[in-house]
């Protein structure tokens, strides 16, 4: 603001933009878990993407509690008098737990193969699972004063964020199931395209905000944030993928696993770029 | 034209309830700083961080030149969205008098308060300090509510060589900052955001207040400044 100001610190490190990607993850994960219960394709992937799914789940949490600067009071969102559920963040806390219960729940029900039970376990996972993308989404967009973040995109984009970085991991432990490789190489495309409207869109309505959101577009499209939303965010990780998957290389198992590689790297990208971007020019006020 | 939404705290026009208020006159804020000094002094506010603090700009050509300064510190906003944004209730609004405050025992440092906060007025008090142990929480300016329930003004007020600060009921017609408010131009920082502060600016240049593109160029010396500053306040 001034020629001389006080400086101000980003309040969310780039700690939470691994915590999206690795949310996104497991949430993803479990929901390609349950989707074997319906879909002959996805046997494969049921019991590895689920253990993945909860080892990222468990870690995702660890992420969470340790950036609180006050780590032993997470139980604090647990606490029914102090709840405040006009705020996104007391929603996650909910449905993070409600997702990780769902979870152990439905590991005890695949062991026993009782598959009515883990049928219904895996569809209330599923729709826990949709809400964590969502919720951290909103978390970003009810911050009405940040550019980028306050956006009705934020929530969808962060689902189809989760839907291609856990289709890229997916793809990792598929090996050789062509079916199942061409499912995920759907899932991919579909998502990644998603995700490009979307960053255009964001980048349209940024550019021709207000004066936060103008300077936040030259932030985040020049210097080292713009080699990474643009160059690896948007160019390898997004735009690469999609046109190798259209190509008959990808195709093939190698092409679908280095879209995937690069779809991996490009989704981080993205979750950090979003994450720090909203909040550069808020710190020079 | 009237307002048609009204926040669950709102006292504006309420009877029997107080609305505290900070008129800011910028003519008259010369930029000794005394007001940090006695706020600092007040809380105990460790270094490197601020409950109010005085940016300037040198605004004019050469060689009418001179200071603007904008003393800032937490709006008190009637529809804070720090209360919105944290999970756990530990910031709150006084309904008898809009002082927005903070639980200490409750926060449990997720710093969204922070991020929701368009004014940068919260931060994050340091891991030890010398004479409390209210520590890692978020911390902000009271508009010193200890202060102002025994009758007595804020710190910074009280301090203000100029009289640049005035605190009163904006709810009581007869007070100094209702008169200045209704008699004279008033501004807020940032009214796009609906937050609807209760810390006024007379004489405020929104040109020089706003984001300027200078931000996207600064001078090296400030880009310097900025590393050091946060190389010593890692966490």
């Amino acid at each position: 603001m001034g020629d001389y100001n006080i400086f101000h610190h980003m309040p969310w490190s780039s700690a939470y933009s691994i915590y999206f990607f690795t949310i996104g993850i497991s949430a993803a994960l479990f929901f390609m878990s349950a989707l074997s219960w319906y879909r002959a394709e996805f046997r494969a992937l049921r019991a590895s993407a689920f253990y993945l799914s909860f080892v990222l789940l468990a870690v995702s949490g660890l992420l969470l509690i340790g950036d609180l600067s006050k780590p032993a009071r997470f139980l604090n969102t647990m606490n029914p008098a102090y709840l405040s559920f006009s705020s996104p963040l007391a929603w996650g806390a909910l449905n993070l737990v409600a997702f990780g219960a769902v979870s152990v729940a439905y590991f005890f029900m695949m062991r026993k193969e009782n598959e009515a039970m883990s049928r219904k376990l895996a569809v209330l996972g599923s729709l826990l699972a949709l809400g964590l993308p969502i919720y951290t989404g909103f978390d970003l967009t009810v911050h009405q004063g940040r550019p980028v973040w306050n956006t009705p995109l934020m929530p969808i984009l962060f689902v189809a964020l989760s839907l291609v970085s856990g289709a890229a991991v997916a793809s990792f432990l598929a090996g050789k199931q062509e079916k199942l490789l061409v499912m995920l190489r759907q899932i991919m495309l579909w998502s990644g395209a998603a995700v490009a409207a979307m960053l255009i869109s964001l980048l349209g309505t940024t550019a021709y905000g207000g004066t936060g959101e103008e300077l936040t577009f030259m932030f985040m499209t020049s210097g080292t944030l713009g080699m990474i939303f643009i160059g690896i965010g948007i160019l390898l990780g997004t735009a690469a993928p999609i046109l190798l998957l259209l190509a008959p290389f990808g195709r093939q198992q190698g092409g679908v696993m280095l879209a995937a590689l690069l779809l991996l790297v490009g989704g981080m990208a993205l979750r950090y770029s979003i994450l720090v971007g909203g909040q550069i020019v808020q710190t020079y006020f | 034209m009237s307002e048609t939404r009204l926040s669950s705290s709102e006292t504006h026009g309420v009877s029997g309830k107080k609305r505290y208020a900070m008129v800011i006159d910028l003519r008259r804020c010369i930029g000794c700083d005394a007001c940090m000094v006695a706020c600092k002094a007040e809380f105990d506010v460790p270094v490197g961080v601020f409950r109010t603090w005085v940016p300037y700009r040198v605004v004019g050509t050469y060689p009418n030149v001179r200071k603007q300064f904008m003393p800032r510190l937490c709006n008190h906003c009637e529809d804070p969205p720090c209360v919105r944004a944290c999970p756990v209730g530990a910031t709150y609004v006084v309904e008898d008098g809009g002082f927005v405050l903070q639980r200490y025992e409750r926060c449990i440092g997720c710093k969204a308060c922070m991020a929701s906060c368009p004014y940068n007025a919260r931060f994050m008090l340091p891991k030890s300090r010398s004479y409390t142990d209210i520590t890692s929480v978020v911390d902000k300016c009271t508009f010193c509510h200890h202060r102002v329930t025994q009758g007595l003004t804020p710190a910074c007020v009280q301090t203000c060589i100029g009289r640049a600060r005035i605190f009163g009921d904006l709810n009581d017609p007869t007070s100094e900052v209702s008169h200045l408010v209704s008699t004279l131009p008033t501004q807020v920082l940032r009214p796009e955001q609906g937050t609807k502060p209760h810390v006024y600016y007379i004489g405020l240049d929104r040109h020089n207040s706003e984001f300027g593109r200078a931000v996207y160029d600064l001078p090296e010396v400030l880009e310097q400044d900025r590393k050091a500053f946060n190389k010593n306040h890692q966490g």
